[in-house]
Parts: structure tokens; sequence; C-alpha cells
């Protein structure tokens, strides 16, 4: 029953999918082009966000209309908010992408250092690693993974405190001082990435349990009902 | 196939029209304003009229709707709104029976109730022709009662009423129209009826008699002695009174017809 | 599995929409192991719910589950049809309703219905809302009676003037509020209301549904539909009736009994929840 109506749901699905395959190319892009230093590379991802741009608003076109038209209840609501939300969450993402990416032609032409440069690397990987399970976990409706972004997140946030400290440790060179600047923003930007990415996992929950909670909050560090 | 049809309307209406007309043409020489309000004149005396016939008429099919109505009407409201249906089949039939039933076996059987050991009456008569009327004014009411819908049964009793309050409040007066109808045409069929009229108020008048418990001048009688007289204005005369029988039975069926109407309306339908 | 409620959301629920403080709320029918059955058919099977004081309980459902048949026992309106039997038990206020002493036509005065087919009589407009305590002997201030009971089934500005006239002049909307307003004119204390709306067009149901909202306050109101959205829109509480096959049997019976917002946003029993999202098959 309702075929045209799931068959609309799950082309949001998808296309919600593939904005988040976009969002992990745009990021490896843009730590590819900040490790080598490749501003053709960065320049492409800049425009790359066109991409995720479009698909973003596709769904933002079509919820409305789903909304007024089938009026979806219970689950199928649910669906629907969670898709709208992190439809937000992965277009934040993109922005971010485009951050580092902007950056990474800005900063000056020295040698970075190898410890900060690694953790970029690991962060980088780890911010990956969350948006596929954020993605993978919303489609195969798995609470447990979900769940764990929480703990990938945390390493997450580990590495950009680590990141800062290396910064301070750069030195009162001001070139150093300018890249060091960068580099903070770049790792906060990581940072932030990774936070939504939880964000997403929430999604995932309230979806599958119809109660909406933060896994973590910054002004409470144990979970509560939101 | 249409053309059949047509054939067999104009047949049935042209029966019809060749009954009116032939008695029309008979009969309306006699009529005139003394035919209507002077008595019956006496055998050999020329003149004379149906008065005293058309009030004895009157006068019986008034006393006879009063005793049918009441009892035809109850009776259809019982088959209609009470009666659960291994009763209310039965007594269908019988009604059924009833209005099939020769008026002339109800004219002897009234006959023999009443008129044997007594003399005949208004009463009599207005008896036989009761029994006459019954059931064609309870088959009436039963029609319309079963048009009314049975959605303003469910919120009147969904109001707290009483059955009865219910029958008497919200559905005999939708059916005013048809029961009247239905009155209508059985005082129609009561007020020419012969036979049971033969035995029990057979007598020849000469002035207005409205005493009921003795036997009243009415017009098919009339009809019927003055057609078996020799005298062809007598014959004119019957033939008057068949005219006026007949003008009474369309206007009664056209004002049936109306009412009716009526009635339907202001039940919206 | 029959009903899956739980007093706890029930009160919840009632209390933040009145806004009142923790007075428990009333329950005006208490209903348990209901089963009805016309011959050999099996109309509602074990039914067992609450209805409480001054909220709108929805009965919803597939066709053919029982949700007329249950509302029509609350007002032993059953009782009029040959050869149907009802097992159970109907608590009113405390009191069985199937009792031996209890006196149907009374019953009827207390808890009154409107039908899915507005049925005003062949009067007129003032006679069908008099008619009713005219005959139960409430004739003291007819007029005003009137006048109120036209004014709370929000119709007496539009019929004002013209109070005389034949009920069936006005339209499918006014004939329906003119069959609440005959309703309420006896007093009644809950009102069951089977599929009023479903006759009328869009905008007539709309005004149906303020009027409900409104009637709330002073009556019960327990209404079927068969329209999820009305009763999503109207209804405090709902109740969902499905059929239930055994076999060559069939019956319908209640699955889940929660507040609105619950069965909307989420369900808890599957059945539930294939219904009111549309993959019922």
């Amino acid at each position: 029953m309702r075929t045209s109506f799931q068959e609309e749901l799950d082309v949001l699905e998808s296309t919600l999918q593939e904005e988040g395959a976009l969002v992990l190319r745009a990021l490896r892009g843009a730590l590819n082009a900040l490790e080598q230093r490749d501003h053709e590379l960065a320049d492409e991802v800049i425009a790359f966000d066109d991409d995720v741009d479009r698909r973003y608003l596709e769904i933002e076109d079509r919820i409305p209309s789903l909304l007024a038209r089938q009026t979806p209840v219970a689950t199928d609501l649910r669906l629907v908010l969670a898709i709208l939300h992190v439809n937000l969450h992965l277009e934040r993402m993109a922005d971010y992408c485009v951050t580092i990416a902007k950056l990474s032609k800005l900063v000056p032409e020295i040698d970075p250092p190898v410890r900060l440069i690694e953790g970029f690397e690991e962060m980088g990987s780890r911010c990956e690693e969350m948006i596929r399970v954020a993605l993978d976990s919303f489609r195969d409706r798995n609470l447990d993974g979900a769940e764990s972004l929480v703990d990938l997140d945390e390493l997450v946030d580990r590495a950009n405190r680590r990141a800062v400290q290396h910064v301070l440790e750069l030195g009162a060179d001001p070139d150093m001082r300018e890249y060091g600047l960068r580099m903070v923003v770049i790792s906060r930007a990581l940072e932030r990435i990774g936070d939504h990415a939880v964000d997403i996992g929430e999604q995932t929950a309230y979806l599958l349990t119809a109660e909406f909670r933060e896994f973590t909050d910054a002004s409470h560090p144990t979970p509560r009902e939101a | 196939m249409e053309a059949l049809a047509t054939v067999a309307t104009l047949l049935a209406v042209g029966v019809l029209a060749i009954v009116v007309i032939s008695v029309s043409l008979r009969g309306a020489g006699a009529l005139s304003w003394d035919f209507f309000t002077q008595p019956q004149a006496l055998f050999g005396q020329p003149g004379g009229g149906i008065a005293n016939a058309l009030i004895g008429t009157a006068l019986l099919v008034l006393l006879a709707t009063a005793m049918a109505l009441p009892v035809g009407v109850l009776t259809a409201v019982y088959l209609t709104e009470f009666a659960p249906k291994r009763i209310r089949v039965p007594i269908q039939v019988v009604l059924d029976v009833l209005a099939g039933l020769p008026t002339i076996v109800i004219g002897i059987f009234v006959y023999a109730l009443l008129v044997i050991g007594h003399t005949q009456s208004g009463y009599a008569v207005a008896f036989a022709l009761a029994v006459i009327m019954l059931p064609l004014i309870a088959r009436a009411t039963q029609e319309v009662l079963l048009l009314v819908p049975s959605t303003l049964r469910e919120a009147s009793l969904a109001l707290g009423v009483r059955r009865w309050r219910i029958v008497l409040g919200v559905i005999l007066p939708s059916t005013v129209g048809g029961i009247l109808t239905g009155t209508v045409l059985a005082i129609a069929r009561a007020a020419g009826d012969t036979a049971p009229l033969l035995f029990t108020s057979s007598i020849f008048a000469n002035s207005v008699q409205t005493d009921v418990t003795k036997a009243l001048p009415n017009i098919p009688v009339l009809i019927f002695t003055y057609s078996e007289q020799p005298d062809p204005a007598l014959h004119e005369q019957a033939w008057a009174a068949a005219l006026v029988l007949m003008a009474f039975v369309l206007i009664a069926s056209l004002a049936a017809k109306g009412l009716l109407a009526q009635s339907r309306r202001r039940l919206g339908r | 599995m029959t009903a899956v409620f739980t007093m706890a959301p029930v009160i919840d629920v009632a209390q933040a929409r009145r806004g009142a403080g923790p007075v428990q709320r009333e329950a005006v029918f208490d209903i348990q192991g209901l089963t009805v059955s016309y011959g050999r058919l099996t109309a509602v099977s074990d039914v067992g719910l609450e209805i409480y004081r001054n909220l709108i309980t929805a009965v919803i459902g597939p066709s053919g589950c029982g949700k007329s048949t249950f509302i029509r026992c609350l007002n032993r309106m059953n009782d009029l049809v040959p050869g149907a039997r009802v097992e159970g038990q109907i608590l009113y206020h405390g009191g069985d309703l199937y009792a031996s002493g209890i006196d149907p036509v009374e019953v009827r005065r207390r808890i009154g219905m409107v039908f899915q087919k507005a049925n005003p009589f062949p009067k007129s407009i003032y006679d069908n809302v008099a008619w009713g305590p005219r005959v139960l002997g409430m004739k003291k201030d007819l007029d005003e009676r009137v006048e109120r009971a036209l004014r709370d089934a929000a119709l007496w500005e539009e019929v004002k003037d013209r109070l005389k006239k034949n009920a069936l002049s006005l339209s499918g909307g006014q004939q329906q509020r003119l069959c609440i307003a005959r309703a309420i004119a006896v007093e009644p204390e809950v009102l069951l209301l089977d599929e009023p709306a479903s006759a009328l067009d869009p905008i007539a149901t709309s005004a149906i549904e303020e009027l409900m909202h409104e009637l709330k306050r002073d009556y019960t109101l327990v209404i079927v539909t068969h329209n999820m959205q009305q009763a999503a829109r109207v209804a405090d509480l709902t109740a969902f009736f499905s059929l239930e096959v055994d076999g060559a049997r069939r019956s319908g019976v209640l699955v889940e009994y929660d507040a609105t917002e619950k069965i909307f946003t989420n369900p808890t029993d599957k059945r539930t929840e294939d219904y009111v999202t549309g993959r019922f098959g």
C-alpha cells in the first residue's frame, strides 16, 4: 500500500546517502589538498561543494511537499524529520570541508611539523570513519552503530586538543604564528565534522526509539534526556 | 415494442374514455339544480332528484370512515412498528384476503350478522363499508409508514423517547398525506359499492332521511332501483346518478394524488 | 493481545491538556470483556477500556472491525437489532448498564447519539430541537432551551431568523449541527458520534470538528471515524480496533488504546503502526 509514498521516501533516503558519499569525497579531497599543498585540488573541492548543495536543496524542497501531501505519521514521520536533520548536518560538514580547502591555500609555504600533519591525518581518518559509520547506521537502522559514534568522537576531540598543543609549541615566528592560527581553525573544523557525525547518530536513535536525546552535551558531561 | 406498449395504453385509456363518455351522454340530460336538491319523486311523479340519496350516501360513508380509519391506521402502525415478523406475515395475508373478498359476500355476512332479527340500518351499512375500507386504508398507511426512513426512528430512539411517543410525534405526522390518500381512495371505493347496500340499506324513500339507526337511501341502490323501472326519465336519472358517482371517484383520485405529492414534499424526497 | 493500555500516559495527557492539578480524571464508562455477536457472527470480542470525562475519545480502525457495534453498546442501541447478544460488562458511573432493572430508554436520554447521515425530523428547526424536551417533560423555558442548544451547536446565528422553516431546507452541514443541537437539548452527559462528518464537505467537516472541541467542555464525547486524520486532529485518546481472523471466525478486537499523540507518533503495536501509516493491506 502507498507504494508511491514509499518510493518517495526511498528516493529521499537514497539522495541523502548520495549526499553523504559526496561529503566523504570532499573531506578526503580537502585533507589531501592540505597535506600535499595542492591548490588545484583545493579549488576542485571548493567547486565540488555545489554538488552537495544541489542534493541538499533537493531534499529541502521535497520534504515540505511530502509532509503536506502525504501527512506521514509514526515511523514515517520520524524518518522524514530525521532526514531533514541529517541533511542539515551533512551540509554543514561539507561547508567545513570547504573551509579546510580554503585554508589549505592560505597556509604559508613552510615545512609543516610532522607531528601536526600526522595528527591531522589521524583526525581526518577518524572523521571519515565516523561519517561512514553514521551513514551506514542510519541506512541500516543500527542503534548500536549510532551509539558507538560517541566513543569515536572522543578520539577526535582528544586529537583536536593535541593539535592545539602542537600549535602552541610552534614558536613566535610570524610565519609560524600564521600557520598555527590556520591549523587551529582547520583542527576545529575537523572536530566539528565529528560532532555533526554524532548528531547524525542521534537522529538514527530518534528514528528508532522515538525519543530524542543528546548522546553527550557540552554543558553536561554525562548523557541526559533531551 | 414501443408500438405495442403504446397500443395497449391507448386501449386502456380508451376503455375508460368509453365508459365516461357513454355515461355522460346518457346522464347529462338529467343534471340540473333540482336534480341535486330534490329528493326522489314518488312513483309516477315527474321530476325529483337524488338529494336524499346523496345525503344518505354521505352519512353512510362518513360513519364507515369513522369506523375504518382508526382501526386501519392502528393496524398498520402495529404491523410496521411493533409486530415481530412471525406475526406480521399472517396478518398481512389476512388483510390481503379481506381486500379481495367480493363485496357481496361481505354484504351477506353483515346481513346475517346485523340485519336478520333486527332491521336494516345505517350502522349495518357503515360496518359493511368499513370492512371493505379497512384493508385499503391499512395497506396505504403501511406503505407510507415504510417510506419513513429508519434513520428518523433511530434518531428519535437515540433521544431517549418512548416508542409510542415516537410513532405519535414523528412518524405519523410525516405520513398524514399518505393516510389521507388511502382514505380518500377507500371512500371512493366504498361510496359506490352496491352489493352490501342491497342487503343492508335497500330502501327507497321520498324524503331526506338522517336516522342512522334505520336504513338510509343511497345512490347505488337508487341507480339499481331506477334501472329496473320502465320510466325512461328514471333511467336518465340513474345515468346521471352514475355520472355523479364517477365524477366523485375522479375528483377523489386526483385529490389523493395531490395529497400524496404534498406529503412526499414534506418528507423531503 | 487485547488492550495495550496503561493508566499513566492517559492521565498525564489528560492533565496536560486540561492544565488541571493532580486531580484524577473520572472514568465515565468502564468496559470489560465486551463481546457482541449477531447470531453466529461475532462483531467484537473481549473489548476492555475506559472512557474519561470531558475528553474526546476516537475509535478508529478498518471497516468491519466493530467500531459502530462497540459505540452502539454504550447507549444500548444494539438492543434494537434482532439477534444481538451482548456479553461482558459495561459500567456507567459504576453501575451496570445492562442490569435487569435498567430502562434502555432512560439510558439513551443520558447518552445521546449523532449519526452518520444527518437525520432531522421533517419538522421546523425549532420543533426539531424542542420536540425531545417537550415529550420528555422538560417543558419549562422551552425557548431558552432551544436557543441554548442551537448556540452550543454553533448554529444559532445562522437560523435564529428562520426557526419556523422546515429543517430539511438547511444544508448538509447545518442539518448535522441541528442534529447535534437536538441531541444536546435533552441534556445528556455523553455524546456518541458515529462518523458524524463522513457525509460532509471539508468546510462543514471543519465546523463540526471545531464544535467538538467546544462541546467537550460540557460533555464526554466518543467518536467513531474512518478518517484517521480527523481522529488525529480532534481526539485526546484514540482506540484502534482491528479485525482478528481465527480460522473461519472473524471478530473485531481492541488492539491499542492510548493518547492520540502516542498512537500517531510512536504506537506500541505493529498493527497500529501499519494502520496509521496506511501500510494496512
